[in-house]
C-alpha cells in the first residue's frame, strides 16, 4: 500500500492515506492515481478548477517528500507552475502527479492559498 | 480573486449541428482577463462536474458572458449544457487561467484557434487590436472550411477595420504544416509571440514545432483542452 501524508497550511490536522495504486482511477478527475485524484476520493478537497486537465494551477501543492518516487513532470505543467503563486523548487500540479510506486511514502503540504481561492458566493 | 457565482441562461446561439453560444447573465459585475476561464459546477447524475469554459466575450461587457462549445459525443458535460432551456442557472467559479493577453503586444502576435479554441483567443485579439500598437496581427484557424470558422463575419470586420490585423483558415489537418511553412521555415524571424489553443495533441505539436524552431518558451503560450 502507498501512504500520501497531507499537511495544511492552514493547521488543519494532517490526513494520512493509505491506498493501493493499481487500483486507480478513484475518481474522474485529473490522472488516475494522481494526488488530486487520491484526495478527492478521500474526502479532501482540492481545487481544480479546469477539471485535473493541466490548465490552471489551483490543485497546486507542495511535495515535502518522495517527490523522486512521483511521475516526471511534463512540459505543460513545468510551463503552468511557471505562472504558479507561491512557487517552490517542490512545487507539483495536484492533478499531474501520479503515484505509481506501490510502496512510495510521500508528503504533502497544501498551501492556504490553494485552499482559499473562492472568495464566496457572489448570486 | 475568483467568485462563485450563478449565471442565468439568457440566450442560447447556434453555430451549426454541434456547437453553439451560451449567453449567461449576472447577478453582479465580473471581472476577468481575456483569455481565461469560468469553471462550470454541472449537476449530472447526482454528482457534481467541473467542466472548464473559456469566456469569449470581453472583459468590457461585466454582466454577461459568452461561451462556446462544441457537442462532445458521449460527452456528459456539453450534453447537460446543450440540453439547457433560456432561464436556467447555471452555477460557475471563476475567473481562472494563466492563457491571458490582456496589454498591447510587444511584438508581432500569431493566434492559433483550432475549431472552438478560438473562445479565448476572441477578446485577446479584440484587446490586441484596441491597443493599437501597429504591431501585426494575425490569426490563423482551423475549421473544416472557411464558413465553419467561429466568428468569421466578426474577424472580417475586424481586418478591414485594423491594417495591422489579417486572418487565414487552413483545415485543422493541415494547422502544424502550416504554421511551419508560414513562422519557422518562412524566415528567420523569432521575435514573435504565440497563443495556441485547441483540443488535444495539436497544440503541443505546434508548441514543440515553435519552440524546437527558437522562438523562446514563454513567446509560446498555450492551452490545451
Ligand atoms: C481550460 C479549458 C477551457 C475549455 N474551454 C472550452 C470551450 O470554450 N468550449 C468547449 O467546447 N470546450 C472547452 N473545454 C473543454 C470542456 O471543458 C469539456 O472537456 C468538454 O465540453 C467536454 O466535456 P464533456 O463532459 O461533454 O465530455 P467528456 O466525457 O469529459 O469528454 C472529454 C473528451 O472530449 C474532448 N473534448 C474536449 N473539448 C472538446 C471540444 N470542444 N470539442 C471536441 N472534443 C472535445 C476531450 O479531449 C476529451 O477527450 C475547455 C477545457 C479546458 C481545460
Ligand atoms: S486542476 Fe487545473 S491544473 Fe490541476
Amino acid at each position: 500500500m502507498a501512504k500520501l501524508r497531507v499537511q495544511f497550511e492552514s493547521g488543519e490536522p494532517e490526513r494520512v492515506i493509505e491506498f493501493d495504486p493499481a487500483r486507480a482511477p478513484f475518481q474522474h478527475d485529473g490522472r488516475p492515481g494522481s494526488i488530486l485524484d487520491v484526495l478527492l476520493a478521500h474526502g479532501i478537497h482540492l481545487e481544480h478548477a479546469c477539471g485535473g486537465n493541466c490548465a490552471c494551477t489551483t490543485c497546486h501543492v507542495v511535495v515535502k517528500k518522495g517527490s523522486e518516487r512521483l511521475s516526471e513532470s511534463e512540459e505543460a505543467e513545468e510551463d503552468l507552475l511557471d505562472k504558479a503563486p507561491g512557487l517552490t523548487p517542490t512545487s507539483r500540479l495536484g492533478c499531474q502527479a501520479v503515484i505509481e510506486d506501490p510502496d512510495a511514502e510521500i508528503v504533502v503540504w497544501i498551501p492556504r492559498y490553494t485552499i482559499n481561492q473562492i472568495s464566496g458566493h457572489g448570486g | 480573486m475568483a467568485v462563485e457565482l450563478d449565471g442565468r441562461l439568457e440566450a442560447v446561439v447556434d453555430h451549426g449541428a454541434d456547437t453553439r453560444s451560451l449567453f449567461l447573465g449576472l447577478p453582479v459585475p465580473f471581472d476577468f482577463r481575456p483569455g481565461q476561464f469560468i469553471s462550470c459546477r454541472l449537476p449530472v447524475g447526482g454528482e457534481i462536474l467541473n467542466r472548464p469554459y473559456s469566456i469569449a466575450s470581453s472583459p468590457e461587457e461585466t454582466r454577461r458572458l459568452e461561451i462556446v462549445l462544441n457537442l462532445v459525443p458521449g460527452g456528459p458535460g456539453s450534453h447537460y449544457l446543450f440540453g439547457l432551456a433560456v432561464g436556467a442557472a447555471v452555477r460557475f467559479t471563476g475567473p481562472w487561467g494563466s492563457f491571458v493577453l490582456d496589454r498591447a503586444p510587444e511584438a508581432e502576435t500569431v493566434f492559433i484557434a483550432d475549431g472552438t479554441g478560438i473562445a479565448p483567443i476572441r477578446p485577446m485579439l479584440r484587446r490586441g487590436v484596441a491597443t493599437a500598437t501597429g504591431r501585426p496581427l494575425r490569426l490563423l484557424a482551423g475549421a473544416a472550411a472557411r464558413d465553419r470558422v467561429l466568428y468569421r463575419d466578426e474577424l472580417d470586420a475586424l481586418a478591414r477595420e485594423y491594417p495591422a490585423f489579417r486572418w487565414d483558415h487552413v483545415p485543422s489537418a493541415a494547422l502544424a504544416d502550416e504554421v511551419r511553412r508560414r513562422w519557422v521555415d518562412g524566415d528567420a524571424d523569432r521575435s514573435r509571440h504565440f497563443f495556441v489553443c485547441g483540443v488535444g495533441a495539436i497544440v503541443p505539436a505546434i508548441r514543440d514545432v515553435l519552440r524546437h524552431a527558437g522562438y523562446e518558451r514563454r513567446a509560446v503560450q498555450y492551452e490545451k483542452w
